[in-house]
């Protein structure tokens, strides 16, 4: 499976990731969206003792209310840098390797993404319908907790899959999360208290939903011949892979969007390494079953198998395979899968205290653009 | 902005069940959209299909995500696969919601639902039909 430096996606020793800062997550009034990008920003920059002119590019993405703007967010940070541009997709893996294209086509040396937003001060809470407009208003198909509903339920018929195979994802992730200071949810939860909640969208509860949070996320990736200026532990961007979903509602089987496993094939030939390889794994999960669907796609576990690794002990909290360390959306905060990125370069630096994965050294983020867009990346503590 | 399902919704009020076939592939498409998403051809007509389909999936809502315009919770959304490709949003009817099961054999029916009129619901094939 190891490919050489020739795979699509193998940019090995290009650029690596220098720095990473946070605001805090939550209820934040008072400020705006954009202000927000811009302190986690100004955090980012203090915590790598780095002067914002050393930026030459500046990639932001949108967030909801109309903020994320890069030609905003520039002028409110006062920079000029040579390069910037605004994605309407951020969930920060897609961020990343437009840092990493950009950097790789000379374009920029040291490049800021930032992501704020004030979404749970402005009200929003994903009601939006999905899909078809006026299909999905007139049924009430709302919330993305509706097509992960039934992308569960769907595979639950062909595979068996329990309400606790599911919950299992949910109750690891918020033991990882009470190790984080940062995060949301912080109340021990037991596979019990789990099955106790009442149905959200049936089959799935609460706690298998995200939490939407007000703040803003910063990382600062460099070529990797400037990384050193900078930090004295960069991680290093292993390789990338992306896949688009864009057919939508044509693609057959719809919200299982198998259309994700060209990415698993991609990736680890990009990297160079076996997928065993893994210290660390992160999934975006703005509902559990997107974390279900993905080891599964990815093959960390067979279709329908994800249940049983969990309870072997195979993978989540405690075990050989730890997974979103942080507590991920499901437990920490939204952030459009910010915070995974964060908690995956601080682990490589060693930095995460009681929930640190002893000796991780390689680690991998997936996540999607719900039925649109999936992306990977690997990145290492070594290069 | 075009809204393209206008005739969907037209045929629904005729207790109809139409979607766009392209004139120059064949191709039955849905949602409704201007362009083929197979040959990317513009023409197309409003065909009428056969309402028999099966259950892909379902979702049951507990929680009413909007203030208006959607039923008391709890309700059903399930997403039928039709025997001609599409598959359709729609509700279950005729049976309770612990009932439902996927790829259970389904067909078209019509209900009255409030100010969008009649609409596409779709009930279990074989039992009798309240169209």
């Amino acid at each position: 499976m190891a490919g050489s430096g020739d795979a699509p996606g193998a940019i090995r020793g290009r650029c690596a990731i220098v720095a990473v800062g946070q605001t805090e997550q939550g209820e934040i009034p008072g400020i705006s969206a954009d202000e927000l990008a811009v302190e986690a920003l100004r955090l980012t920059l203090r915590d790598a003792g780095l002067r914002k002119t050393a930026l030459d590019g500046l990639i932001t993405c949108k967030s909801y209310g109309g903020y994320g703007i890069d030609t905003t967010i520039g002028r409110l940070a006062g920079l000029n840098p040579a390069y910037s541009a605004t994605l309407d997709y951020g969930t920060c893996n897609f961020s990343l390797h437009l840092a990493c294209a950009v950097i790789g086509a000379g374009l920029a040396e040291v490049v800021a993404i930032v992501y704020g937003t004030t979404q749970r001060s402005q009200g929003h809470r994903f009601a939006a319908q999905l899909g078809h407009r006026d299909e999905a208003a007139v049924y009430g198909f709302l919330n993305v907790a509706g097509p992960a509903a039934m992308a569960f339920r769907r595979h639950q018929h062909l595979y068996g899959t329990t309400e606790e195979d599911l919950g299992r994802i949910a109750v690891s992730q918020r033991r990882y999360a009470q190790g984080n200071p940062n995060a949301i949810f912080r109340t021990p939860m037991t596979l019990d208290d789990y099955l106790a909640q009442p149905y959200l969208v049936e089959p799935l509860r609460r706690a298998d939903m995200c939490m939407i949070s007000d703040g803003a996320a910063c990382l600062i990736v460099a070529a990797e011949h400037r990384a050193p200026d900078v930090t004295g532990k960069p991680v290093h961007v292993m390789g990338i892979a992306q896949q688009t979903g864009l057919r939508d509602r044509q693609n057959p089987d719809q919200f299982l969007r198998s259309w994700i496993t060209p990415v698993a094939e991609r990736i680890y030939p990009a990297a160079g390494i076996e997928r065993e390889a893994v210290d660390a794994l992160y999934i975006q999960d703005p509902t559990s079953v997107w974390v279900l669907q993905m080891l599964e796609h990815y093959g960390f576990v067979p279709y329908g198998g994800v249940g049983a690794a969990f309870a072997a002990g195979e993978i989540g909290f405690g075990s050989a395979l730890p997974l979103n360390t942080n507590g991920g959306q499901l437990s920490e905060a939204y952030m459009w899968g910010f915070l995974h990125l964060c908690e995956a370069v601080r682990q490589l630096r060693g930095e995460c205290g009681g929930r640190q994965v002893e000796g991780a050294q390689v680690a991998q983020y997936c996540s999607t653009m719900g039925f649109m867009k999936a992306a990977s990346t690997i990145l290492s503590g070594s290069r | 902005m075009i809204d393209e399902s206008v005739p969907f919704w037209a045929a629904a009020a005729r207790r109809r069940l139409a979607f766009q076939k392209c004139d120059d592939c064949g191709f039955i498409r849905w949602p409704a959209a201007g362009v083929c998403p197979e040959c990317l051809g513009r023409a197309a007509t409003w065909t009428e299909v056969a309402g028999d389909g099966t259950l892909w999936s379902f979702a049951i809502y507990h929680r009413a995500y909007a203030k208006t315009g959607i039923p008391p919770v709890p309700y059903n959304v399930g997403l039928v696969e039709l025997g001609c490709g599409v598959r359709l949003l729609t509700w279950i009817v005729g049976l309770p919601d612990a009932q439902l099961r996927v790829g259970m054999p389904v067909r078209v029916a019509f209900h009255e639902a409030g100010e969008h009129g009649l609409i596409p619901v779709f009930e279990p094939a074989g039992s009798a039909g309240t169209s």
